[in-house]
């Protein structure tokens, strides 16, 4: 079974740290590290690849620790932005010098196998300055599966890609690395990658792991109002715990009473995370929708992105709702119109101060 | 069409024409005043004059020790230069500017004052000529060594100078792709960074060789004798007169010119002319 493990790393690299990175990855996992740029997160992987030696803590590759060994017999797969195919040779050389390294151990597999299972068989002697992105993309796994890694680390290897090209490419690179069953650590600032490709995500800033959990959960219920920052939640309010029950907190947040769900003692200050999805808009406060928050506003500004809309709102506070176009339509949305949003208790998340 | 009624801006986006019009005055005035002498030089040549002093064994062997000097001179700045250009490419060392600088000093010292310098260094009593010459027997002036030493001094820039930018060209995350691939640092720095820098570092080492065959103010003083081709020109000059210095200078440059052509075409492939795309 392949596994990546890390244990307590810390690195030191000029002014920058990285702090007391630990996590395990089994099987064919894939966690997605997201972070603003400048986290770490390129020295992460160039760490686990072996091209920094961490000061203390020790990495583990399939069941191998591999603290001490140098790149090339740490056994990693490494795709980089733009795939890094090496530009002066053609695909069937950018693989025979993979296969090259690795035949030492006799592990290579044959080189036309490996382009006809990959589907570069036609591309063999063409360079890779006139392929495609996603021709690059299976030239590069087929290139690093010549080596057969024990562990994938993806360091944004879509950054310079358009949308529709990054959905496609990344599809089917889950697909190879599920069939792969080899683990991976893919590194990016795309929001959308962490939901189309992560098992787990782990948030990291100023080279430590701020928060490391399953996707939704770290969506959802983010650790930290730094967290809630970095996933990109659009309404983080400030606010002061007026009560508790059963029920949950009441959190004045300006002039506005909100129901949470989480705990804290009264009187404190939080800080609340609301998605702007989990905002529901009416044109009347109709009871059919069940809410603990019902809170009268106005539309101060609609933002279109295509088939969904953002609403900034003036409740005394500021809102941010993110609905479909179509139905802002419907509810005849437009600067000045008075509506209520609607927010259940249950999606407003207490951010740990 | 505007494009075909004025030639001088076709294939150009943008730009006024008016502008381009001046631009390209200004640069056939300048390109004039290049190609004019050396053609010149050709045409008061009338064939058998270069013949003639082609046959002179001073003349020929001038030649040979100025191609070959050269040649060891351009060796010697790859060998040196190269590995400090990637030095300079890849790690932020302490003072790796002002290290860029000093590289670039002989560029903006006189050639007769480097010359000088050097015979304090190189010379009979320099600091480092004796005590070579006292050890290896190694000796800088009168010698191949010595004209190595002057050319070497006046030309390595151009080596390190174009080396390093086709270094910092390279992406290092090739080099750390090629690591992960089960290749060693220099197996890496061998099949993937010098290979897709090399054009670069041929270019410099093409300039290296066409700047020290050109040299004459620090060979001349540094080693007098035996004569390169520049030397052997500027003796003729002044022991026999424009007629005969002419037609020698005129053989050197036919051989410089070649030697250059050749060099570039096979740094550029098929190209001859340098940066028209890749």
């Amino acid at each position: 079974m392949s596994a990546l493990a890390l244990a307590e790393v810390s690195l030191a690299l000029g002014s920058f740290t990285l702090g007391e990175i630990s996590f395990t990855l089994e099987g064919p996992e894939i966690l997605v590290v997201l972070g603003p740029n400048g986290a770490g997160k390129s020295v992460l992987l160039e760490t686990i690849a072996g091209f920094h030696r961490p000061a203390c803590g020790r990495i583990i590759i399939g069941d191998r620790d591999v603290t001490a060994l140098p790149p090339e017999r740490r056994r990693v797969g490494f795709l980089v932005q733009n795939f890094g195919l090496f530009p002066h040779l053609t695909i069937v050389q950018n693989v025979a010098l993979a296969a090259r390294g690795a035949s030492s151990d006799g592990a290579a597999p044959a080189i036309g196998e490996l382009l006809a299972r990959f589907g570069i068989a036609h591309l063999a002697e063409a360079s890779p300055l006139v392929l495609s992105p996603g021709e690059k993309q299976r030239v590069a796994l087929a290139r690093a599966q010549a080596c057969r890694p024990d562990v994938f680390l993806l360091d944004e290897p879509f950054a310079a890609l358009d949308a529709p090209a990054r959905d496609e490419l990344r599809l089917e690179l889950l697909r190879f690395l599920r069939a792969a069953r080899i683990p991976a650590l893919f590194v990016t600032h795309d929001h959308t990658d962490v939901a189309a490709l992560g098992d787990r995500v782990a948030i990291m800033r100023e080279g430590r792991i701020l928060q490391l959990a399953a996707s939704s959960e770290v969506f959802h219920r983010p650790l930290s109002r730094t967290v809630a920052e970095i996933v990109g939640i659009e309404n983080i309010l400030a606010g002061r715990i007026t009560s508790r029950d059963p029920r949950g907190l009441r959190v004045a947040v300006g002039g506005q009473i909100f129901w949470a769900v989480g705990d804290g003692p009264g009187g404190s200050e939080v800080d609340l995370a609301v998605r702007a999805d989990a905002i529901r808009l009416v044109a009347t406060d109709d009871s059919a929708v069940a809410a603990e928050n019902r809170i009268p506003a106005t539309v101060v500004a609609l933002h279109n992105l295509g088939v969904l809309t953002k609403v900034t709102l003036d409740a005394g506070i500021r809102l941010i709702a993110c609905l479909m176009t179509r139905d802002a339509a419907e509810l005849g949305l437009a600067p000045g119109a008075a509506i209520v949003a609607l927010i259940r208790a249950a999606d407003v998340h207490p951010l740990v101060p | 069409m505007t494009v075909a009624a004025r030639p001088w801006a076709a294939g150009v986006r943008g730009g006024s024409p008016a502008v381009l019009l001046v631009a390209w005055l200004c640069g056939g005035l300048l390109l004039a005043f290049i190609l004019l002498p050396l053609i010149q030089l050709f045409a008061v040549q009338t064939g058998g004059s270069m013949l003639q002093v082609a046959r002179q064994a001073d003349v020929r062997d001038a030649l040979a020790l100025s191609v070959g000097a050269s040649l060891l001179t351009a060796f010697v700045a790859g060998l040196f230069g190269v590995p400090l250009a990637y030095l300079l490419a890849r790690v932020n060392f302490r003072g790796r500017t002002a290290v860029a600088a000093a590289i670039d000093l002989p560029l903006t010292v006189p050639h007769t004052v480097a010359g000088i310098a050097l015979l304090m260094v190189f010379g009979r009593h320099g600091v480092l000529g004796e005590p070579l010459e006292t050890l290896f027997g190694l000796r800088f002036w009168g010698t191949l060594a010595g004209i190595v030493v002057a050319m070497l001094f006046v030309s390595v820039p151009y080596t390190v100078n174009a080396a390093r930018i086709a270094f910092e060209a390279v992406d290092p995350r090739l080099e750390m792709v090629a690591r992960t691939l089960g290749m060693g640092p220099l197996q890496a720095l061998w099949r993937v960074t010098l290979p897709l820098a090399w054009r670069g570092i041929a270019t410099g080492l093409t300039l290296t060789f066409a700047r020290s065959i050109s040299e004459f103010g620090a060979v001349v003083i540094l080693v007098y004798y035996p004569m390169t081709a520049p030397v052997q020109i500027y003796e003729m000059f002044l022991n026999y007169g424009l007629e005969s210095a002419s037609a020698a200078a005129a053989l050197l440059l036919l051989v410089s010119l070649v030697l250059f052509i050749a060099f570039r075409h096979f740094a550029y492939g098929r190209r001859l002319i340098a940066g028209s795309g890749r």
